[in-house]
């Protein structure tokens, strides 16, 4: 990191006040410390300034402002995100897209939105809502996390089963590309012309320039939902029911799978209804048209049936059914109750290498004297495992992480990815071999530097590197205020 | 040139380079290739670009040929690329609900085999028969159920591209859920071969559903037919095509030379029966009439009746507008084409706003290119944009295949002098000057 003078810093400091306005930059010590990490904490950096434009010629006059001095810069959100993607590793300048929140325009009538990035995911369906509508896109936190944030993930949720992740719901950008010009790609209409570079730039974790305005799909809400609790005594059942309710032809909404220890967990802190013996359950969600909402349902009991459930039973009102889904979403705040601090884990497999795969998982994280809870969207193959951790004792968040590097390489034996929503960001770049080779990796720097010739714009992300400004040190686990309420988590 | 011909030769084998008269399929705009070859192997087919690209040779990859003359002609002959023996389903699990398939495979063997164990490819393009899984990558091809499966950027969840330089590059992987570096699929598809040629590809699949149905439904004029088209998609009802078709189109299809709106529905049979009876309630008053089903067999030509409506079409232009903006679209494009004495032939995937126009042959290229330069303004007007699908090269001088790219075209000329600084993948074909 380049260390600036104290006379240039003012003079910056002064330059982007004069960009955003009074109350607009922040540059002590103490104020940029709230900025440090993200929802991964075990990364730390701190940036120059942390700045908050409103407008999108304002991102891009501190774009420019920042090419001139040859700093660092990057796009943050909430700040939920779990793989250290937005902290400024080189320091530089941090621009909180927070102060661009609105919902500028909605076309019910071609089902678009036009919204700034700083809109917290939640409220885009709150806005809608009252039409009949919703944003598909669901992470677990979208209570707090930003559409902006999103799109440099390629964020998804429970209900990608069915519905895709972000860059299935996004048709155009407004972005300030890094070298400050302001470009849009894509648009309002389903097809763009030339390259998809809309679709290239969802997932480019902040590298490829900072969405200004994006034009995202809204969906109808479906006429009827159905929620179902499978209960199985072995996990292997369990991972056998995901395909076997796939191999009878439906596709659910959701299937998301959690192991005895969440449960208990989950059990003790909020009570939701989970069996506390169940070595697994599954929560399995149909949604569409109200005919037929029961004859599959009956398929997803028969194929729970089959794979040996010891029971299933759909949610027998909407009260229930959120309860059920309480428990699932507040899994994370429930395990501070079991252990002192965790990491979540992210890697994807094909579906029917589950039973192999959780085995495999409780094989590494015992080796390494460690307890681990599952939840997850088993309906995509994507698990997080938790490994939970007492950060006080020397050497165990060093096992923690060494058992997740094999977790990860687990899961690119067979056939998987590192990452299925959480993003590569600092956490995993050194991981991106394990399922990429060279040429992969060169070929995708030469899309970088077709958007990013410089570097600047987020650097030290996505590729193998060293990393430099970067602290990686013994932080516990912080739930957050929201987390604690089991209002959202970060899975 | 005969050093490269014995380069390719070396690789491949002498019987799959084909050179002087056996070229005649492969001409492309009037331009003879120098010689088409025939790759069995990922390794021979790394091998033939790296022995083009090394002889300055250009490469225009070729799947099935169904889309070759999308795009403006070639700026230099080259090597023909054709992937047609590279044509096995690597693998499919269908508890994974994936397919991996090699580029040359034909969509139509490829949906035969994954029909066979209850599982679809959800993408319905024209000529699905001899369409290939490489070509409808490149072309973006879709049909009428795009309309509620998407296309091949919801589907395509893996590739295996040569690069410009002849390595083998995978972006990707096999498993439905992936954030693992850049989305590099999303970079291949539509981008007509320039970029890389795509050996192999993996998608996310769908169960074949229990029924479908096809209704097409009768109205006296456009405007209704397109009100009611907006009205099915702000109801309840979940469509999985929303077609709409003009007179002329109509007639093409066999039904009759009126405005015909046809609807899809599948799912379990009970759910098909509600929906097709909701629907026919629904239009009546708005001016539907005649619900009728139609045979199952109507679907593929649905993909191909823009094109097809008439024998010898002076060219076909496909528009992207917002759905609302559907039946206005065909409108005013018909109306500019009768100004200039012309007829033309309309039809349009109506929920996603996908509309084709069909103008008929018989006047001479400049009143042709008038009207295609005016539909192209149509599009632009609501923020839309119109691609000339198909025209004889005296049409395509005068009209610009690709709209204006705008700003965006900058960043996608970056990236192609990123991936192909030598120009060697398709030169001149695609948008802005790419």
């Amino acid at each position: 990191m380049a260390t600036l003078t104290a006379d240039r810093k003012s003079a910056l400091r002064r330059e982007l006040t004069g960009i955003v306005g009074p109350g607009g930059v922040l540059s002590e010590p103490d104020e940029l410390l709230v900025y440090e990490s993200d929802g991964l904490t075990l990364f730390r950096a701190l940036a120059d300034f942390v700045v908050f434009p409103t407008t999108a010629d304002h991102v891009s006059a501190i774009v420019r402002l920042a090419n001139r001095e040859k700093l660092p810069f990057v796009a943050r959100g909430a700040g939920t995100g779990l793989s250290g993607g937005c902290l400024p590793a080189e320091g530089g300048i941090v621009l909180s897209m927070m102060r661009m929140n609105r919902v500028l325009e909605v076309d019910y009538d071609n089902q678009i939105a036009v919204v700034e990035p700083g809109l917290v995911n939640l409220h885009l369906s709150w806005a809608v809502g009252p039409r009949g509508f919703y944003y598909a896109p669901d992470p677990s936190s979208q209570q707090a996390c930003t559409i902006g944030g999103n799109i440099a993930n390629n964020s998804g949720g429970p209900h990608t089963l069915k519905y895709g992740v972000t860059v299935n719901h996004v048709l155009g950008l407004e972005v300030v590309m890094p070298d400050g010009e302001l470009v849009w790609l894509g648009g309002r209409t389903r097809e763009s012309l030339g390259y998809d570079v809309t679709g290239l730039f969802v997932g480019s974790e902040g590298t490829f320039g900072i969405a200004t305005k994006i034009v995202v799909r809204i969906l109808k809400k479906p006429q009827a939902v159905k929620t179902v609790l499978a209960v199985f005594d072995q996990v292997e059942q369990a991972s056998a029911a995901v395909s076997a309710i796939i191999a009878r032809g439906l596709v659910p909404a959701a299937v998301e799978m959690i192991d005895q220890l969440t449960i208990q967990a989950v059990e003790d802190a909020f009570g939701c209804g989970y069996p506390r013996d169940a070595a697994a359950a599954l929560l399995i969600e149909v949604d569409g048209l109200r005919v037929g909402m029961d004859a599959q349902a009956d398929r997803i009991v028969a194929a729970c049936r089959e794979s040996g459930a010891r029971d299933v039973r759909a949610a027998a009102d909407e009260a229930e059914r959120q309860l059920l889904w309480k428990g699932r979403k507040s899994a994370f705040g429930a395990y501070g109750r079991v252990s002192p601090a965790y990491m979540v884990m992210d890697g994807v497999i094909p579906r029917t290498k589950l039973p192999y795969v959780l085995g495999r998982v409780n094989e590494i994280v015992a080796a390494h004297g460690l307890r681990v809870g599952n939840v997850f969207h088993a309906g995509d193959g994507n698990l997080h495992p938790n490994i939970l951790y007492d950060p006080r004792k020397p050497g165990e968040e060093a096992r923690v992480v060494e058992a997740g590097a094999q977790i990860m390489k687990v899961c690119a034996e067979v056939g998987g990815s590192i990452s299925g929503e959480h993003g590569i960001g600092l956490e995993k770049s050194d991981f991106m071999p394990f399922i990429f080779s060279a040429a992969d990796l060169a070929f995708m720097h030469k899309v970088k530097t077709a958007f990013n010739p410089t570097g600047l714009c987020n650097p030290g992300k996505v590729f193998p590197t060293k990393k430099s400004c970067v602290e990686a040190g013994p932080v516990a686990y912080r739930p957050h205020a929201i987390e604690e309420q089991g209002l959202a988590q970060r899975f | 040139m005969s050093a490269l011909l014995d380069s390719l030769r070396a690789t491949v084998g002498a019987p799959h380079v084909l050179t002087g008269v056996e070229l005649s399929p492969f001409v492309v705009e009037g331009r003879t290739p120098e010689a088409a070859v025939f790759p069995g192997k990922i390794d021979e087919v790394a091998a033939v670009v790296a022995h083009a690209a090394a002889a300055g040779a250009t490469i225009m990859p070729w799947g099935g040929g169904t889309a070759i003359a999308v795009g403006e002609p070639p700026s230099r002959a080259g090597i023909v690329l054709g992937m047609r023996r590279l044509a096995r389903v690597i693998e499919h699990e269908p508890g994974d609900l994936t397919v991996t398939a090699e580029a040359g495979l034909t969509l139509g063997a490829l949906q035969e085999a994954l029909r066979a164990r209850g599982q679809w490819l959800s993408l319905d393009p024209p000529d699905a028969e001899r369409a290939t899984v490489g070509g409808l990558i490149a072309a973006n091809a879709a049909g009428p159920r795009r309309h509620l499966y998407g296309t091949v950027r919801d589907l395509l969840i893996g590739v295996t591209v040569i690069t410009a330089d002849g390595s083998v590059v995978r972006g990707g992987g096999k498993v439905v859920k992936n954030v693992a570096g850049y989305d590099l699929p999303k970079l291949f598809i539509g981008s007509w071969g320039t970029l890389g040629v795509v050996v192999d590809a993996t998608f996310k699949l769908r169960p074949v559903p229990d029924d479908e149905r096809l209704i097409a439904v009768r109205f006296d004029r456009l405007k209704d037919a397109g009100a009611a088209a907006r009205a099915l998609l702000a109801g309840d009802l979940i469509p999985n095509a929303v077609e709409l078709l003009d007179p002329s189109a109509a007639a093409a299809l066999g039904l009759g030379a009126e405005v015909t709106l046809i609807v899809g529905f599948d799912g379990l049979s009970e759910q098909v029966d509600w929906q097709v009876a909701a629907l026919t309630a629904q239009v009546g008053p708005l001016g539907g009439r005649e619900a009728a089903t139609l045979p199952p067999a109507t679907w593929p030509r649905l993909a191909t009746i823009g094109r097809d409506a008439f024998a010898s079409p002076a060219a076909l232009m496909t528009f992207s507008v917002l759905p609302t903006l559907v039946a206005d679209t065909m409108e005013q494009g018909a109306q500019a084409a009768r100004q200039r004495g012309l007829s033309s032939a309309w039809t349009a995937h109506a929920g996603v706003g996908t509309v084709t126009g069909a103008l008929l042959a018989g006047r001479e290229a400049a009143s042709v290119a008038t009207v295609l330069t005016e539909w192209r303004t149509i599009a632009g007007a609501g923020g839309g944009h119109a691609t000339l699908t198909w025209a004889p090269l005296a049409v395509k001088s005068q009209v610009p295949v690709w709209g204006d790219a705008g700003p965006a075209g900058r960043i996608m000329q970056r990236i192609k002098a990123q991936l192909d600084p030598n120009n060697v993948l398709n030169p001149g074909r695609f948008v802005a000057g790419i």
